[in-house]
C-alpha cells in the first residue's frame, strides 16, 4: 500500500512541474540569503574577536555559508530537472539519477534542520568565551606600550561606548584591576605609594572607571573617580545613583546582541528548511508520477504519485533486507576468493 | 509658419530614436531614483542634527526640493520608457498618443522647474550652513548644563552623543568649553571656596573651569583621559598642555559637521545635474518622436519620411495663435454673427 497516493493527470503534472521550477528558483535566492547571513555573522564575530580571546567558535557562520552554497547548487539542479520533466525526451536522461538525488536531498534537509537548531544552541559556548575574553581584555587595558596588546584600551573603550556597557558584569569589575598604566603614575606622591602598598600584588587600584563607562543620559557631568565616596562629590549618593554610568555589563550586552542575531538567523534558516522540505516532497511526487505513466507514447493519460511505494514499516524492512544482502554478497565473494586461492595453493 | 528646429525622420532613424530613448529613459529613472534616495538620506541626517542647526538656516529646503525633483524625474523616466517602447509597436501606440502631450508638459514645467530650483539651492545654500552651524552649536554648548530646563533637557545628551559619534570636541576646539559653564549649578557646592571664587571671578557669575566633558575624550590615547585642569602644566605628571597629543579629540564639531553636510550636498548637487541633463535629453527626444508620429497620423509603420520639430511655429506666431484662441474663448455669443459676415465678405472679393 503506497504512502499518500495522489492521482495526477497531464495538466496537474505540468502545473506541478512548473510550480516546482518556480519554487526552486525562489529557493536559490533563499540559499543566497543564507550565505550572506552566514558571511555577516562571520564578519561580526571577527570584528570583536579581540574581546573573545580569539578562540570563538566559527561553526555556526561556517555551516550557514556551506548550507547556502549547497542549497544554491542543489536547487538550481532541481530546477533544471523540473524544467526538463515537461519534455519526455529530455526527462529520460535524468531518470536514473533522480532516486539518488532525492536521497541526497533528504540528507541535505536533515543537515539544514540541525544547522538551524545549532543557531539557537550556540549561546552557551559564546557566553563562556566572552567571559574569559573580556576579563583578559580588561587586564590588558593599561598595556598601551606593550606590542601586541597596545590596541586593547582602544578596543575596550570603543566597545563600551558602542554597546553602552561597563566592565564584565558591571562597573565594579574595574575596581579590582589596575587599569592605569604605571607610566602615568607619580611614584613620588604619597597617595600613590599608599595605594600600592595596600594590596599584596602591589597594584594601583582605584574606585574609578574609564571615561567610556560614562552615560550621556546623566543630568550631571560624569563622575568617574571616587565612586564609592559620597563626600567627594556634592549631592551624590552612590547607592541610589543610576544614570551616572552604564549599569549593564559588556558580557550581557554582547551576548544579547549576538543572541538576537543568531536567533533571527535560526528562524530564517527554519523557514528555508520548510521550503526545502516541500520542494523535496513535490519532487518525489513528480518523480513517481512520471515513472508510473503506463504508456510513454501517450502522455495524456493519468498516473499516480506517492511518497513511498510501500508503507513505512515495510519500506524500512526492505531497506534492512537490501543492507543484509549487500553484506552477504561481500561474504560470498570473500569465501569464493578464498576457495579459489586454496585449490591454487593446494 | 516654419517649424522650430525641424528634423527629417524616416523609418530607420525613428526606430533608432525610439530605442535610444528607451535606454535613456531607464537611465533617467535610475538617476531620479538615486537622487530621491540621496535626498532622503540627507533629510534623515538633518533630522538627527536638527538641534545643531539654527532655525533660521534654510538648508533643509534643499533635500526637500531635491526629493520632489527626484520623484518627478523617476516618473518621467518610467513614462518615457513606456512611450518609446509603445512607439515601436503599432498596436500599443494609440493609447499613448493622448498621454504623451500632458506628459511632456508636466515633465518640462514640473520636473524641469523643480530641477532648476534644486540645482540653484544646491549651489547657493551650503554657504549659509556655516552661519547656521555656528549659531546652533553655540546655543547647544550654552545649554549643555540645562538638564533641568524643559525644552532644553536633551541638549547635554545630544551634545555628548554628537562628540562621541563624530569624534570632535567643542565648536572649533576643546578650549570652547573653557568659556561656557557646562556644569549645572545644581551640582555645585555653594560652601566650597573654590566654587565661590570661580563664580565671583567673572562678570556674568558663571562657573568656568579649564575642564571638558567626558565625551571629548579620545579612546586612542595611551593614557587614561585627562579631563580637568587642562591649562595647568603641573597638574598631571608627564602631561604638557602645549602638546595634548591624543588625549582629546583635536577637531572642532563645526568643521566636522560642515564637511559632512557639504559633502552630502555636493553629491546631491552632482546627481541633480546628471538627472537634469538626462531629463532634458529624454524630453527633447520624446517631443521629436511625438511630432514625427503625429505627422504620420499615428501610423507607426508608415514608410514615409516625416518631420519632427520642437515647436510648430516660431515663438511670435505661437503667442499670436494662443491670443486669438483665448479671444475666441472669451466671446462666445457675438462670434456666431461675425464669422457669417466675414465668410460672405471673403467670398465676394474672391469672386
Amino acid at each position: 500500500m503506497a504512502l499518500m497516493k495522489v492521482k495526477f493527470d497531464q495538466k496537474k503534472r505540468v502545473k506541478m512541474a512548473q510550480g516546482l521550477w518556480l519554487m526552486n528558483w525562489v529557493s536559490v535566492l533563499a540559499g543566497i540569503i543564507i550565505f550572506s547571513l552566514g558571511l555577516f555573522l562571520k564578519i561580526e564575530l571577527r570584528k570583536r574577536s579581540d574581546v573573545m580571546n580569539n578562540s570563538e567558535s566559527h561553526f555556526v557562520p561556517n555551516s550557514l555559508i556551506g548550507m547556502g552554497v549547497l542549497s544554491c547548487v542543489f536547487n538550481s539542479l532541481a530546477g533544471k530537472i523540473c524544467y526538463d520533466s515537461l519534455d519526455p525526451a529530455k526527462y529520460t536522461k535524468w531518470k536514473p539519477w533522480l532516486k539518488p538525488y532525492l536521497v541526497i536531498c533528504v540528507l541535505f534537509n536533515v543537515i539544514l534542520f540541525l544547522v538551524a537548531l545549532c543557531c539557537f544552541l550556540m549561546r552557551g559556548s559564546l557566553e563562556s568565551t566572552l567571559a574569559h575574553g573580556l576579563k583578559n581584555g580588561m587586564k590588558y587595558y593599561r598595556d598601551t606600550d606593550t606590542p601586541g596588546r597596545c590596541f586593547m584600551k582602544k578596543t575596550i573603550d570603543l566597545l563600551q561606548i558602542e554597546f553602552k556597557c561597563c566592565g564584565n558584569n558591571g562597573f565594579r569589575d574595574w575596581f579590582e584591576i589596575q587599569w592605569i598604566s604605571n607610566r602615568y603614575l607619580d611614584f613620588s606622591s604619597k597617595e600613590v605609594k599608599d595605594r600600592i602598598k595596600s594590596n599584596v600584588d602591589g597594584r594601583y587600584l582605584v574606585d574609578g572607571v574609564p571615561f567610556s563607562c560614562c552615560n550621556p543620559n546623566s543630568p550631571r557631568p560624569c563622575i568617574q573617580y571616587q565612586l564609592t565616596n559620597n563626600s567627594a562629590h556634592y549631592s551624590y549618593d552612590h547607592q541610589t545613583e543610576e544614570l551616572n554610568l552604564w549599569l549593564r555589563g559588556c558580557r550581557a550586552a554582547l551576548l544579547s546582541y549576538y543572541g538576537s542575531l543568531m536567533n533571527s538567523m535560526g528562524i530564517v534558516t527554519l523557514l528555508v528548511w520548510l521550503l526545502e522540505v516541500s520542494i523535496t516532497i513535490g519532487l518525489r511526487y513528480l518523480h513517481t508520477a512520471l515513472d508510473s505513466v503506463p504508456n510513454p507514447e501517450e502522455p495524456e493519460c493519468e498516473s499516480e504519485g506517492w511518497l513511498l511505494e510501500k508503507s513505512v514499516p515495510e519500506t524500512w524492512k526492505a531497506f534492512l533486507e537490501s543492507l543484509k544482502k549487500l553484506s552477504k554478497g561481500n561474504q560470498v565473494e570473500a569465501e569464493g576468493a578464498d576457495a579459489g586461492q586454496a585449490p591454487e595453493a593446494g | 509658419m516654419a517649424p522650430v528646429l525641424p528634423l527629417v525622420l524616416p523609418l530607420q532613424p525613428r526606430i533608432r530614436l525610439a530605442q535610444g530613448l528607451w535606454l535613456l529613459s531607464w537611465l533617467l529613472a535610475l538617476a531620479g531614483g538615486l537622487t530621491f534616495l540621496c535626498s532622503g538620506h540627507l533629510l534623515v541626517q538633518l533630522s538627527h542634527l536638527g538641534t545643531f542647526l539654527a532655525p533660521s538656516c534654510r538648508f533643509p529646503a534643499l533635500p526637500q526640493v531635491a526629493l520632489a525633483a527626484g520623484a518627478v524625474a523617476l516618473g518621467t523616466g518610467f513614462g518615457g520608457a513606456g512611450a518609446s517602447r509603445a512607439s515601436l509597436d503599432a498596436a500599443r501606440y494609440p493609447p499613448w498618443r493622448g498621454v504623451l502631450g500632458p506628459l511632456l508638459v508636466a515633465g518640462t514645467a514640473g520636473g524641469g522647474g523643480l530641477l532648476v530650483l534644486a540645482l540653484g539651492l544646491a549651489l547657493g545654500l551650503p554657504g549659509s550652513l556655516d552661519q547656521g552651524l555656528e549659531e546652533g552649536l553655540g546655543t547647544a554648548l550654552a545649554h549643555y548644563k540645562d538638564t533641568e530646563v524643559p525644552g532644553r533637557c536633551h541638549a547635554k545628551r545630544l551634545m555628548d552623543e554628537l562628540q562621541l559619534k563624530h569624534h570632535c570636541c567643542g565648536r572649533h576646539g576643546y578650549k570652547d568649553w573653557f568659556g561656557v559653564q557646562w556644569v549645572s549649578s545644581r551640582y555645585l557646592d555653594p560652601n566650597d571656596q573654590d566654587v565661590v571664587d570661580r563664580i565671583q571671578s567673572n562678570v556674568e557669575g558663571l562657573y568656568l573651569t579649564d575642564g571638558v566633558p567626558f565625551s571629548c575624550c579620545n579612546p586612542h590615547s595611551p593614557r587614561p583621559c585627562l579631563q580637568s585642569q587642562l591649562s595647568d602644566p603641573y597638574a598631571h605628571p608627564l602631561f604638557d598642555p602645549r602638546h595634548p597629543n591624543l588625549n582629546l579629540w583635536a577637531q572642532g564639531c563645526h568643521e566636522v559637521l560642515l564637511g559632512h553636510l557639504q559633502d552630502l550636498a555636493s553629491t546631491l548637487g552632482s546627481m541633480l545635474a546628471v538627472t537634469f541633463l538626462l531629463q532634458a535629453l529624454v524630453l527633447v527626444g520624446l517631443r521629436y518622436l511625438q511630432t514625427a508620429l503625429e505627422g504620420l497620423g499615428g501610423a507607426i509603420d508608415g514608410e514615409g519620411e516625416t518631420q519632427g520639430y520642437l515647436f510648430p511655429s516660431g515663438l511670435k506666431d505661437m503667442l499670436k495663435t494662443a491670443w486669438l484662441q483665448g479671444g475666441v474663448a472669451h466671446r462666445p455669443a457675438p462670434e456666431e454673427a461675425p464669422p457669417e459676415e466675414a465668410s460672405p465678405k471673403e467670398d465676394l472679393p474672391e469672386a
